[in-house]
């Protein structure tokens, strides 16, 4: 897709001097557009902040995402790595040395130039304790944080404490910040006060394809053309082809639709499945580009709170919670709730993710029947009115918390409580705040079972092991153990270890694919089913690839240009 | 008589001040302890990210005080806005008073049109059902109608009205929430315009007027309206308070930058300063909107003056 | 007086309907017909394709004609299996509304009525000891009103939800909806019922009372109390109306009774979607009926004697 023009620009750069005036660009194959018009998509919320460095809520990192760049990333719709700012890397047999090969003669958006100085600063910044960084965390490997050497201008030597798989994948999403503006502040130890909403356009520089124009507190936030910006099209023209890049705040999905359906955004960055008809409806009348990008890596599904403090012990039986699973009907779920757009699911790893999905997970057939031999075989017996019982003769009664602001978990949680009462068990649907869910499965652990969803981030295993590890924090089911309490949780522990320190990626998948078999066998989690991404556009814009990666409509926005200008 | 009569209003409005800052006082303390009441704080968010540990979580909590106990973070918070500074939004890392004041300007903006709007149109139409028989009977009953259906529910048809017809921008714009605020409370205006108006119309002095010849115009303006004007005043300070409230959600679903938005987003990200400050400056707005009310009371009937 | 009759007719009658729902409903409410979401409301039928006349009602069931079964397994009526009866439709997991709705009523017209008399207890109590006793107790009680009035109490409330207990089944998250509604409103009618109890207090007849060495209950309860029966009354018929709205917005906010436990608000929720009025326009009926019922109290307020 895309071709790494250092080469050859390197080869003729004698000829074509006056063409290529020492800057290395990356030539882009996708559709040819014009440099012209604006494009105009609506956020969920305002974002907060325009720091790379404390930003943590999605609108910021939508627009963010806009405005600067990384050295290496993550091609969206193969899932693959592939040269950003970095043309070329070289990677030590150990694989604790990465020697990265900047492009040359690169300017940030205000026109100061780009070298290994600010890759240096960048990783400094990020691992700066004072700033607390969320992604500080990303760049620290058993326990050290690694480090950047400068070998000459164009040229960075990174050193990981540890060998660490796919460590290229660390850099995805790792803006590269201008050491020219922050290195003052960063002095200070105050990286965390700079770039604001209120910080004046030419406070603010990056590498991205677009840099910042204006903001309008509650309404916008408008961004232009970075004409430094470090790619080309075929035909020699400088990306992107937007003049302006408008994004508009407009308060909940639903707004988004309607805004998108009234004509006033381009461009509509992943909705619900559910609104997919509506969408269809808009295909037929105006031509909009409305797309089913497949299941996303998201993953919704019900966790039993297995800490040894709670009573009853129901949850604790590998039979009840298969029984649970047996019972839940996917099909509906994915019919019901997702308008068909979705994919059932059985194991924690989403179809819609390409390299490390298992298929060699079973899919069993939902079953009544059995479920209820599985509960008589644990000894649980149903009294006259049908209620379910167990050994001590106490009914099955409990609660399954969801996020109150997720209609599509609250529906899956009627969904699952209506299975259930088929086999008896009286289960209670409590829909909370967001917050305060995420308390009581995390701190406090004051739940039965929750229905939740995880998964926005990268593909790679590398990603979650705070979820695998038993002492992992977001080890759901029984986060922070000293020891792992069962011996499967014990093997999940070594093969996510040894995943994540291996080198050869066949083995990598075998150990992950074990996870995957060891997790759908023990049913700690009853997963649920995977939402398609559904985006949509007007149907002038040209160069349209939706993925079902995040930032999927606008991973390639230097590329998107207006058709019929 | 007239400089006694200046004290008395000035006592008055000091009294008035005095209750405004204990109301001040006591708003912002309920609404700390009751945000507080709520379990997890504005980082639990960052807990649920399986790249960030908790670890790093527990450094921000530290940095932004949130470990302290409450007192102590609501006397540190009182401390600052004594001095005119409420404090630094966690989400935002900009002080609270700059993401609150151009979309309390906003709010303000909105309620006040969609106020003027319910006023000049229900008045007239209340007017209008008290002098003809059976269209006044059909206008209140429209009106009692209207006042059965949830704002909520009337902005979201708004808005299909909206994508559909292309009358209006969907959102952002002003025409819709305004319009939807003011039919919301419109009905209240024409009912208590109506009721007032056939109170004074059969009162003896009207009949009497009439009866001198005095012409209709002349009749509603002189005598109709100054008599009618009591109760609909006070109405107008009180319908102010329940416009704003009224305008918080009507805000969020039809996308006005005003204080709704960004208090409904406060409220879930569990950002404190932002949410006692919008709730700080929406009482300073009801306040306000009370003391207009009673200010124009005591500048048309006397009556209230002896009492003040 | 006829009018009078006719609302309290019709009043009567839709309590009657909801307090039946188990026999006049043909399905359990949370009863999920998964193969037939978003089913819009069938009609009964007398004629069929030929144009002939049949005594016995009948629907449209998947294609096929099934006769309307009066009055058997208990229930008002229901058609043969695997025929369906959806008066007014389904909802996204194909539960009949027409049944949800009748079941909903006891939710929504039940917390009107119980979170009223919870707002007129609270304010009674209250508004009686702030003016008969004065003081330092009145000044508190009154300054505190003042607090309760000027927050902006639905944003509290989406943050305050979450910390009360998970309140499991709906019968709790009921009473806990009546309790949050009924708390929060008791400001208004508690200043209301204080006034009353101050101009009482004043009478003559009272001083002479007390004078005669009559005890504080005695006062209260006899010469205090009947004054504040008809204002009581009016403020109930003024609140319900107010109070089954505030339960719908509430729901429709999702912060109501918890699911499968059906509620008019809750019902009426799914329509914030984009595009659900129009694509599914059965969803709204909840809103037809709280049309009539919140009418009719409102109509109830213009006829009674001591209008407001």
């Amino acid at each position: 897709m895309r071709v790494k023009s250092g080469v050859l620009c390197a080869l003729s750069g004698a000829l074509f001097v006056a063409l290529c005036p020492g800057e290395e660009l990356l030539v882009s194959h996708s559709a040819k557009g014009r440099r012209d018009g604006r494009l105009t998509v609506a956020l969920r919320a305002e974002p907060k902040t325009l720091n790379p460095l404390i930003a943590m809520d999605l609108p910021s990192r939508d627009v963010i995402g806009r405005m600067h760049a990384d050295l290496i990333s993550i091609h969206r719709q193969t899932q693959l790595t592939q040269p950003a700012l970095a043309k070329s890397w070289t990677v030590s047999p150990d694989g604790r040395r990465y020697t990265l090969h900047l492009r040359r003669g690169l300017r940030f958006s205000d026109g100061h130039a780009f070298d290994a100085d600010d890759v240096v600063f960048t990783l400094e910044a990020f691992l700066d304790e004072k700033t607390h960084s969320p992604q500080r965390d990303l760049l620290i490997v058993d326990g050290h944080p690694l480090t950047a050497r400068k070998l000459d201008a164009y040229t960075v030597l990174i050193e990981l404490p540890a060998p660490y798989a796919a460590a290229e994948r660390i850099f995805d999403g790792l803006p590269m910040l201008p050491r020219h503006i922050l290195e003052k502040p960063f002095r200070e130890g105050k990286l965390a006060e700079v770039w604001r909403l209120n910080t004046p356009a030419d406070g603010i520089a990056g590498l991205g394809p677009f840099r910042l124009k204006q903001y309008q507190p509650g309404e916008r936030l408008v961004l232009e053309r970075n004409p430094y910006y470090w790619q080309e099209d075929g035909s020699r023209q400088r990306l992107p082809y937007f003049d302006e890049l408008t994004f508009l705040f407009v308060g909940s999905e639903d707004a988004q639709v309607t805004r998108f359906a009234a004509g006033e955004t381009d461009i509509l960055n992943r909705v619900s499945p559910r609104m997919f008809p509506q969408l269809a409806a808009g295909q037929a009348s105006r031509g909009d580009i409305v797309s089913d990008a497949g299941p996303s890596l998201e993953y919704n599904f019900l966790v039993f709170n297995l800490s040894p403090a709670v009573k009853p012990t129901w949850f604790q039986q590998t039979a009840f919670r298969k029984a649970v699973s047996m019972a839940v009907d996917r099909d509906s779920i994915v019919r019901l709730v997702y308008g068909g757009r979705g994919a059932p699911m059985w194991g924690n790893v989403s179809a819609g993710n390409r390299q490390w999905s298992n298929s060699n997970i079973p899919i069993p057939v939902r079953s009544l029947s059995q479920a209820r031999d599985l509960l008589a075989s644990a000894g649980f017996t149903w009294d006259s009115g049908k209620t379910l019982r167990d050994r001590t003769g106490k009914p099955v009664e409990f609660s399954i918390i969801v996020a109150s602001s997720n209609t599509e978990r609250v529906q899956m949680a009627t969904i699952v409580q209506y299975d259930l009462k088929q086999l008896g068990m009286k289960v209670q649907v409590a829909s909370l705040e967001f917050r305060s869910l995420v308390d009581r499965v995390l701190n406090t652990r004051q739940f039965d079972a929750a229905i939740m969803g995880l998964g926005g981030g990268d593909a790679d295993p590398n990603s979650e092991m705070n979820v695998w590890l038993s002492s992992g924090g977001m080890h759901v089911w029984n986060p922070g153990q000293k020891q792992p309490s069962t011996p499967w949780e014990g093997e999940i522990d070594r093969l996510m270890r040894a995943q994540m320190s291996a080198i050869r990626i066949k083995e990598r998948k075998q150990q992950w694919d074990r996870v995957q078999q060891l997790i759908a066998e023990n049913v700690p989690m009853v997963f649920l089913a995977s939402p398609h991404v559904v985006v949509a556009a007007r149907k002038w814009v040209g160069g349209f690839a939706p993925a079902a990666m995040a930032d999927y409509t606008l991973w390639n926005v230097e590329e998107l240009f207006h058709r019929d200008n | 008589m007239r400089a006694g009569g200046d004290s008395v209003l000035i006592r008055y409005l000091a009294r008035r001040a005095l209750h405004a800052v204990l109301l001040l006082f006591g708003v912002s303390a309920l609404s700390f302890a009751l945000v507080d009441l709520a379990p997890g704080d504005y980082f639990t968010d960052a807990r649920l990210n399986p790249r960030i540990s908790s670890e790093t979580v527990a450094g921000l909590r530290g940095e932004y005080g949130l470990d302290r106990p409450l007192p102590v973070r609501y006397l540190r918070w009182l401390r600052s806005a004594m001095a005119g500074d409420l404090g630094v939004s966690l989400a935002y890392n900009l002080p609270a008073s700059a993401l609150l004041a151009p979309r309390a300007g906003n709010t303000l903006l909105l309620a006040s049109s969609a106020l003027a709007l319910a006023w000049l149109a229900g008045v007239p139409l209340g007017w209008w059902a008290a002098t003809r028989k059976w269209p006044g009977r059909i206008l209140s009953f429209a009106a009692s109608a209207a006042l059965t259906i949830p704002e909520l529910l009337m902005a979201v048809m708004a808005s299909i009205v909206a994508v559909r017809t292309g009358w209006f921008p969907a959102g952002g714009h002003l025409a819709l929430p305004a319009l939807v605020l003011a039919a919301g409370s419109m009905p209240v205006v024409i009912r208590h315009t109506r009721a007032a108006v056939l109170e004074v119309v059969d009162s003896p002095f009207l009949v009497a007027a009439r009866a001198h010849g005095i012409s209709e115009g002349r009749l509603v303006f002189r005598y109709v309206l100054p008599a009618a004007a009591n109760p609909l005043i006070s109405l107008a300070g009180l319908s102010l308070g329940t416009l704003l409230s009224a305008s918080l959600l009507v805000e969020v679903i039809l996308g006005w930058p005003g204080l709704g938005p960004l208090l409904l987003e406060a409220v879930y990200a569990r950002d404190v300063p932002v949410i006692v400050g919008s709730i700080v400056i929406s009482a300073v707005f009801l306040m306000l909107g009370s003391l207009v009310a009673d200010v124009a009371l005591y500048a048309c009937d006397p009556r209230i003056r002896v009492e003040a | 007086m006829t009018r009078l009759w006719l609302v309290a007719l019709t009043l009567a009658a839709i309590h009657l309907a909801v307090a039946l729902a188990g026999f006049i409903s043909p399905y359990d409410p949370a009863e999920q017909h998964r193969d037939y979401p978003f089913e819009p409301p069938m009609a009964v039928h007398f004629f069929d394709s030929g144009g002939n006349f049949h005594l016995r009602p009948f629907v449209f069931s998947a294609g096929r004609m099934y006769p309307l079964q009066v009055l058997v397994n208990g229930k008002l009526f229901q058609v043969e299996e695997p025929g369906h009866v959806f008066l007014l439709g389904t909802d996204a997991f194909g539960r009949d509304q027409f049944s949800r709705i009748l079941h909903g009523g006891r939710v929504s017209l039940g917390a009107g009525l119980l979170a009223t008399l919870l707002t007129l207890l609270a304010g009674l109590i209250l508004g009686s000891v702030a003016g008969f006793y004065g003081g330092w107790r009145d000044t508190v009680l009154m300054r505190l009103a003042e607090v309760f009035l000027a927050l902006p109490w639905l944003y509290l409330l989406l943050g305050v939800r979450a910390f009360l207990p998970l309140s499991l089944d709906p019968v709790r998250t009921f009473l806990l909806t009546i309790a949050v509604i009924g708390v929060v409103g008791w400001a208004r009618p508690a200043r209301l019922f204080r006034g009353i109890v101050l101009s009482a207090k004043e009478r003559e007849y009272v001083y002479a009372a007390r004078g005669f060495g009559a005890s504080s209950l005695h006062i209260f309860s006899w010469h205090i109390l009947p004054d504040l029966r008809s204002a009581a009354l009016t403020q109930a018929t003024l609140l319900i109306p107010q109070y089954i709205l505030a339960e719908v917005t509430l729901s429709f906010l999702g912060l109501g009774v918890g699911e499968p436990a059906p509620s008019w608000g809750g019902m009426l929720a799914p329509l914030r979607e984009a595009g659900m009025l129009t694509s599914h326009w059965w969803l709204a009926m909840p809103a037809f009926a709280l049309l009539p019922v919140v009418m009719c109290y409102y109509a109830a307020i213009s006829t009674s004697p001591s209008d407001r």
